[in-house]
């Protein structure tokens, strides 16, 4: 045999057992009837915990409501390619997008352009223009997550107040970078015994968290409180606290009950703030067939949520609740 | 002036600095974290040593590490004892090390691209497989090994030095090191010395899964979980210890204490930048440099010259 | 004189080309439009501009890791410069083109002047300029904003095509004019073919070296501002990992990893074969993971079949 056929034949072989074997670890989409309505809904990030707990809820509602779901988006955030897969949609025809925006002026060119052409166009999670988009599903405000986040991380370090590390996403996440922004704005006036000390990366990743948790803890042994604003860094800090044996280190952050959960009960993990992800991609994908279909949402004061029930409708806001906070109490009661 | 000698050099004056500045660097705690910290990444730059020895380049360890540590979560969940959970991790490696091997040696493609697609095609797949999820509900004889953090540490710390200690064996004192180095200088005149490449190459490139896969055991245990996507960018850190360290990317020049010296300046550099208040933000311009300044600063002999210029 | 036929891995992509349009043609919807056409052009026009410059560097032997981050820092100084600074558009896209030349200066002074391996030069100019456009931004801020006459330069059409197919086309027709008709392509290929005997017929090595750096940094300032126009902002992660795309392209087309062998038209076809397979795959709602795998296994059957016994 050539060597050229043993090429050929080889990545062909091993082509097919990768996508094989991959094909068979996976759990199956959703089907839906032909004729139904497409809804294609992007996350930021589809290897982030998060994003692929919102998906839980999108798959199902999906299904309730017997509409294609699309799920797809760049497997890093990576900027530009958000917008080629909204492009490809455009191409493809379908009824509804809905996005959660990582470039807002990037993403905002090319829902407009989806909008010009008769699709429905839904932001969650992370806003666009308004002119963007028919309507945004709003877990929480920015200003109202720092509060809560601030208000953990007060309590944690008692009356006297004190250092606050925080450990963020990567240095470019906008979300983070907007609620960073929003708690400097607290600081002085509502939390003035606080201080934030600094500010580290984890690029999503939870060993990266966990290696600036552990050096953050020697550089700046006064530090009070650890807040990790990410949810794949919470447990890398949480567990980098609990290796340190540093008790006297308060741990809060925005994290997923199910990876938090551990930490909770051993009583490392202070509080993790949060809100339902799969009932907001349940929401999502209400709203977005609700549009498909015609419901209009600027100028109702409500719009019925499924399972949600009857949810507030500010302006062109979907508004699915205040931010929750998972504790040790209450962290049995979810599973996402 | 050889470069392992250098390294180490601006190594102890980076050290130098952060005592005079940062002295809280030296607590005996800290250093114990650091290496554990570079323990895995020390293991990962011995198989590249080879491999980079051999001529050849492997671009896909990020992508090995992240499969590896998944393999070792599900067999741990599987109920695998630790041991076995071990082999299997290293096997996994292996496998994906032999496959870039066969492609290189048996089919001769260039060794860059190879692992340029398997690098691609290998997370990319794990993404598909896992799709995000993390392996969770892990045993408690998991993280650690069930021995505790303190146990666990030395194992990982001990772990790192016995493979730095046993590929330094080898290479320089064995056959089987010396075919590596013939190899990576003049496959032809190797091979009329009854070496055999292409067998020397696929090892090589086995060997490198096998040490991946346990350095991504060793990153594991440190956790309770697994994370779905470990290792993202390994591949530069390792390439950029194992080249700064004074291995040649044409082949058959450098040694593990270079690789060594290597990693402990790449390690460092990092925990050192945060201790001396530099902003997070320009952490990567200043590694970035760090690699710049270690690789010019050498000897300007023309011959060196010559023979680096197009690896 | 250059071959002006098709060798064999140039004509195993046009037949796997060929072969993706017929698949995605029946698989995907509204794919065979030309909207579609030319909306995949103006999606690898960046990675185009990088992959067409990095094709005279790899026939020298060589490789620009870091053209991907020059893009991402060019892009960042093009929106410090207008915003900040408060300079014009034309003056901002000066600065751009002149950071991405000075980028490519420094790959083309320690790879030429000082001779360090290529490889790892430009993994650590990657990191430094990377850094250097996360350190002046803080990683947080982004340039958006720009008036409609620049975002034309992405968005917009020029006589039925999207803008920057043009200035792609420019850009080929510039880099084929340097491989395969000046003389200064056979010394490229002379070199990446055998360095030692380069230099003894009287090449210029290091002038020739020094020049397809600059040139590679030159696109890549190029691509910032087309980066920036067509998504309309600007932040220190643009450009992450084009450079792997633009290698793939490059290597795709029958360029050899080892120089001395390759073509522009190689690059082109390599360009269009990866953007029509992502594009195919998500207009038949396959997931973007699946692009990466396949591209994985595109890579390897590609140059498998078009390998020829050269050094291993």
């Amino acid at each position: 045999m050539t060597r050229r056929t043993m090429a050929v034949a080889f990545g062909l072989g091993l082509g097919l057992l990768t996508l094989g074997a991959a094909g068979a670890c996976r759990g199956g989409g959703s089907a839906a009837p032909d004729g139904a309505l497409t809804v294609a809904m992007m996350p930021k990030n589809k290897g982030n915990p998060y994003f692929v707990s919102c998906r839980q809820g999108a798959e199902e509602a999906a299904q309730q409501l017997g509409v294609k779901l699309l799920w797809d988006g760049p497997t890093e955030t990576d900027p530009a390619k958000q917008n080629d897969v909204v492009e490809a949609w455009i191409t493809r025809g379908v009824q509804a997008i809905a996005v959660s925006v990582e470039n807002r002026e990037a993403m905002s060119t090319v829902l407009r352009k989806a909008r010009g052409k008769g699709i429905k166009v839904v932001t969650w999670d992370a806003d666009a223009d308004p002119d963007a988009r028919d309507a945004f599903v709003n877990q929480a405000t920015p200003a109202g997550i720092a509060d809560v986040l601030l208000g953990h991380a007060a309590r944690l370090s008692g009356p006297a107040g004190g250092e606050i590390g925080i450990i963020t996403g990567s240095l470019t996440a906008a979300n983070q970078n907007t609620w960073i922004a929003e708690m400097r704005k607290l600081l002085p006036t509502k939390y003035p015994t606080l201080t934030i000390v600094d500010i580290r990366p984890s690029d999503d990743d939870r060993k990266k968290a966990f290696d600036e948790t552990q050096t953050l803890l020697r550089v700046h042994p006064k530090v009070k409180v650890i807040m990790a604003i990410a949810s794949p860094a919470v447990p890398g800090a949480a567990e980098a606290v609990k290796q340190s044996g540093r008790k006297d280190v308060g741990v809060t952050g925005l994290g997923l009950p199910n990876a938090s959960k551990p930490y909770l009960l051993d009583g490392v993990l202070d509080s993790a703030v949060l809100w339902n992800t799969k009932d907001l991609g349940y929401l999502t994908v209400q709203v977005a067939t609700a549009l498909a279909k015609g419901t209009p949402i600027v100028g109702t004061t409500q719009f019925p949520g499924g399972r949600l029930g009857q949810l507030e409708v500010r302006g062109d806001n979907v508004i699915l609740g205040t931010p929750f906070t998972f504790t040790k109490a209450n962290v049995g009661g979810f599973d996402f | 002036m050889n470069r392992p000698l250098w390294v180490a050099l601006a190594w102890a004056a980076l050290l130098a600095l952060v005592a005079v500045v940062a002295p809280a660097f030296f607590d005996p705690v800290n250093l114990r974290d650091l290496i554990v910290r570079a323990s895995p990444l020390l293991i990962v730059a011995c198989g590249m040593t080879i491999v980079i020895l051999a001529r050849q380049i492997d671009i896909s360890v990020g992508s090995q590490f992240a499969i590896c540590g998944v393999v070792a979560g599900l067999l741990a969940r599987e109920g695998l004892p630790m041991p076995l959970v071990a082999a299997g991790t290293m096997l996994a490696g292996a496998a994906l090390g032999a496959i870039n091997g066969v492609l290189v040696a048996r089919l001769g493609l260039p060794a860059i691209v190879v692992t340029l697609a398997t690098l691609v095609a290998w997370r990319e797949g794990l993404r598909f497989a896992t799709e995000g999820v993390w392996v969770q509900d892990l045993p408690a004889t998991f993280q650690w090994f069930g021995l505790g953090q303190d146990i666990g540490r030395w194992l990982i710390g001990i772990g790192a030095a016995a493979v730095w200690a046993s590929i330094a064996f080898v290479l320089g004192w064995t056959p089987a090191g010396r075919a590596v180095y013939a190899t990576g200088s003049d496959a032809e005149v190797a091979r009329l010395l009854g070496v055999r490449p292409p067998l020397v190459i696929a090892g090589s490139f086995i060997v490198m899964g096998a040490l991946t896969g346990l350095a991504a055991l060793l990153s594991a245990v440190q956790f309770i979980d697994v994370q779905a996507n470990a290792g993202i960018g390994l591949e530069l850190s390792v390439i950029a210890a194992v080249v700064v360290g004074g291995t040649s990317v044409s082949g058959g020049r450098g040694s593990l204490t270079g690789t060594l010296a290597g990693v402990a300046l790449l390690a460092t550099v990092g925990p050192a930048l945060t201790f001396l208040g530099a902003p997070a933000a320009w952490e990567r311009a200043l590694q970035g440099a760090i690699i710049l300044i270690a690789v010019s600063a050498e000897g300007f002999s023309r011959v060196r010259r010559v023979k680096e210029q197009h690896a | 004189m250059t071959r002006a036929r098709l060798a064999t891995p140039e004509l195993v992509l046009l037949v796997l080309l060929v072969g993706e349009l017929v698949w995605f043609s029946l698989a995907a919807t509204n794919f065979l439009t030309l909207d579609n056409g030319l909306e995949i052009v103006r999606a690898s026009a960046e990675v185009g501009l990088l992959a067409l410059a990095l094709t005279p560097v790899i026939l020298t032997g060589g490789i620009d890791l870091s053209c991907g981050a020059l893009l991402g820092l060019s892009a960042v100084v093009f929106g410090a410069i207008w915003r900040d600074a408060g300079q014009p558009i034309a003056v901002a896209a000066a600065a751009a083109l002149g950071v991405g030349l000075l980028g490519g200066a420094v790959n083309a002074w320690m790879v030429a002047g000082f001779g360090r391996p290529a490889l790892i030069v430009t993994l650590g100019t990657a990191s430094l300029f990377r850094g250097l456009a996360e350190g002046l931004t803080g990683g947080a801020v982004n340039y958006s904003g720009f008036p409609a006459s620049f975002l034309h330069l992405g968005q917009g059409r020029v006589l039925g095509l999207p803008t920057q197919a043009w200035v792609l086309i420019a850009a080929a027709a510039l880099i084929a004019v340097l491989v395969h008709a000046a003389t200064i392509g056979r010394a490229l290929r002379a070199i990446g073919y055998a360095p030692e005997g380069a230099r003894f017929a009287g090449i210029p090595v290091g002038r020739r070296l020094a020049l397809v750096y600059l040139l590679s940094g030159g696109a890549a300032g190029v691509a910032g501002l087309v980066y920036a126009a067509r998504l309309g902002q600007a932040r220190a992660d643009a450009g992450t990992g084009f450079e792997l795309s633009a290698i793939t392209a490059v290597v795709l087309g029958g360029t050899s990893i080892f120089g001395g062998r390759g073509s522009v038209w190689g690059t082109m076809l390599g360009l269009v074969a990866l953007g029509v397979l992502a594009n195919g795959l998500r207009l038949a709602d396959q997931p973007a993971e699946l692009a990466g795998v396949l591209t994985g296994i595109l890579l390897v059957v590609a140059i498998g079949v078009g390998a020829r016994r050269g050094r291993a």
